[in-house]
């Protein structure tokens, strides 16, 4: 009887060692580094102290980092669901060859690394990238757009938009399509149709999607690194910055301990704000 | 007078026609069943009046008015989808108010009519549940329910009890019909149950591959099918191969009774008898003696299947309580000329 009860528990060591050695323990250093004292000329040294979390939250210049990861991230997250959700629906009514081909060519980027795709758009953006060209040779003129937030957000939505289209059109794939059509036979127009009857069953697929978008966009570190360039730096950015060009690790550690902290806060409160409705009327 | 019309209605979908020619008067306040095996064409003729399947072909005519290239949403017609349909993230009051809130009916109209339309359905203590909170037979009378409360001119019904077990599915069919004639609603129902089709309509259309066969009441069509595909569709039916000679049919060396028929001399032919229109008898008293192979008891009724020189012929007799002939028994059979009718055996399949 006692190795029956021990079973469930072996089962799942496997998972929690990993879970224990690669995300718990490297975090709780983390906090704890994050409380060390460090001094410029002598490194890190022992001793406890909350100047850098003191400092991050009142320097203007960490806050104004932290509001252009935040606002960022939030665009992307909106613009993958005002993108995302009508073209999961789109894809949701096609027929046969065609669904499987544009599911493939959503996806597909997700098979090429993420900084070769920031290059990628790097040389579509840059002052003399393909779009430049173009403009001058349409006698436009040429337009700054690397190393600015838009080509950051432009490439945060191509990177994103895989995770918002997947999640919503599993939801639309469970969707009875004779539903909509009951909406039509008594009186809703297409618009509203979509507007009163899928899309609130799709919501739920539209909130993970949210979710993961939101994630993956505040946390972002090859996108703004490479395409925000020097000046323009976002969350992640920041944290490699104090890591390996200041060397002062415990700062780093505190910005970072932030942003997770505040991440996990922004996500939680809205699961909560939208499930909760979702929830009861969908169970 | 007719009130809803089809006219040489077909749909093709690429080479494959699925509805062929279809003609179909409707009149008001009619209960009319489409019935025919699955993949006739049934639920594409309903789409189509309903809107959502463009014909290829034809017309459909509603109270004088011609609807064939009307959205479905300007049709205003009721229908009752084989799935239900109903929306999973409304209560029962709101799925059923939907309907009329895109007619813009104030709140107070609105809750008056869900409430009555509910009363009809027996469902008023069920309207702040949610879809997945009631049962099979609950959810049908939701979904019959928001499609009756917009008073549409007609309601469409697509296999509406197919999902339910089978001594529910006999209750709804009485439901369905109670609530049908309450209202009043030309109805237009689809299904491949016979014995649902036969017991509510007013009239039955038998479809084979996406051609209409036959347009009768319901007693008619078990009476009179036109085809033998249709006699063999629609209840039990014997159909006993005879040979037509001298104006009568002759299987086995024997006459059989029957209608008249004109067929020409020495043509093959079917004799049809249903069931429970033979009397068996003692032997030698009859047209012919048979023995009794097996018999099954059905309820309200016994199954005999004996074997005489014509074949094996289903006999049915109600079931008076009392025990009655036993397995192995010879017996004879008889029927009037009158329940007999003679197809040609080529007449369709
Ligand atoms: N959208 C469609 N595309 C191609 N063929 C279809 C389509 N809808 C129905 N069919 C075909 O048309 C025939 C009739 O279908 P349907 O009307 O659904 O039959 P029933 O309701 O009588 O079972 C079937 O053979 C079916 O395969
Ligand atoms: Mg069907």
């Amino acid at each position: 009887m006692k190795s029956r009860a021990l079973t469930p528990w072996l089962l799942v060591s496997p998972a929690t060692l990993l879970f224990l050695g690669l995300v718990v323990l490297p975090l709780i250093l983390t906090v704890i580094l994050s409380f060390h004292v460090y001094d410029h000329s002598t490194g890190i040294k022992d001793g406890f102290t909350v100047a850098h979390y003191v400092r991050v939250l009142t320097d203007d210049y960490y806050l104004t980092i932290f509001w252009r990861t935040l606002r960022l991230a939030a665009l992307t997250t909106l613009i993958c669901v005002l993108i995302g959700a009508p073209e999961a629906y789109v894809l949701s009514r096609m027929g046969d060859p065609w669904r499987s081909i544009f599911l493939l060519v959503i996806i597909g980027p997700l098979l090429v690394s993420v900084v070769v795709r920031a290059f990628g758009w790097s040389m579509l953006l840059g002052s003399t990238g393909l779009l430049n060209q173009t403009l001058r040779a349409l006698g436009l003129d040429p337009v700054r757009l690397l190393y600015t937030e838009t080509a950051i957000v432009i490439a945060l939505v191509h990177v994103m938009l895989p995770f918002m289209v997947i999640p919503v059109w599993t939801a639309l794939q469970k969707l009875d399509p004779a539903v909509e059509a009951a909406a039509w036979s008594l009186g809703a127009s297409r618009f509203t149709a979509l507007r009163r009857v899928v899309l609130p069953q799709v919501s739920l697929g539209m909130l993970s999607g949210s979710l993961i978008v939101f994630g993956l966009s505040a946390s972002a570190f090859a996108i703004p690194g490479l395409l925000g360039g020097r000046r323009l730096k976002m969350a992640a950015t920041l944290v490699y910055d104090e890591y390996m060009s200041e060397l002062n690790w415990p700062l780093g550690a505190a910005i970072a301990i932030i942003v997770l902290a505040a991440n996990l806060v922004i996500m939680l409160g809205y699961n909560r704000l939208v499930e909760t409705r979702a929830r009861r009327a969908l169970g | 007078m007719a009130f809803l019309t089809l006219q040489s209605l077909s749909k093709a979908f690429g080479d494959f026609t699925a509805v062929r020619d279809v003609d179909l008067s409707v009149a008001k306040g009619e209960f009319v069943s489409l019935l025919g095996p699955s993949g006739c064409g049934k639920t594409t003729t309903l789409q189509m009046i309903a809107g959502l399947v463009e014909p290829t072909k034809g017309t459909i005519t509603l109270d004088g008015r011609d609807i064939t290239h009307e959205k479905p949403n300007r049709r205003g017609l009721g229908i009752v989808f084989q799935s239900y349909a109903l929306f999973p993230h409304m209560t029962v009051a709101d799925n059923v108010a939907f309907g009329l809130e895109m007619r813009k009916i104030g709140k107070a109209e609105r809750e008056r009519r869900v409430k009555e339309i509910l009363g009809l359905v027996h469902l008023a203590p069920f309207a702040e549940r949610y879809p997945r909170q009631l049962s099979g037979g609950q959810r049908q009378r939701v979904a019959i329910a928001r499609a009756l409360v917009i008073e549409p001119p007609v309601l469409l019904l697509d296999e509406p009890l197919s999902n339910l077990d089978a001594k529910l599915r006999e209750e709804m069919q009485f439901e369905l019909r109670r609530i049908q004639r309450s209202v009043g609603t030309t109805t237009i129902m689809v299904t491949h149950d016979q014995a649902e089709a036969l017991s509510i309509s007013d009239r039955v259309v038998v479809m084979e591959q996406g051609r209409m066969t036959q347009i009768d009441a319901p007693y008619r069509l078990y009476e009179r099918p036109a085809t033998a595909f249709i006699s063999s569709f629609v209840g039990k039916m014997n159909r006993i191969d005879a040979v037509w000679r001298g104006g009568r049919a002759e299987a086995a060396g024997l006459a059989l009774p029957s209608e008249a028929a004109s067929l020409s001399e020495g043509v093959a032919a079917h004799v049809a008898v249903r069931p429970e229109k033979i009397v068996l008898g003692a032997p030698g008293q009859g047209l012919f003696d048979g023995t009794v192979s097996s018999r099954f008891f059905l309820g309200s009724y016994w199954l005999f299947n004996v074997e005489t020189p014509v074949g094996t012929v289903i006999v049915s007799l109600p079931n008076q309580g009392a025990e009655p002939v036993a397995e192995g028994a010879t017996v004879s059979l008889r029927w009037q000329p009158e329940s007999a009718a003679v197809i040609a055996a080529g007449a369709a399949a």
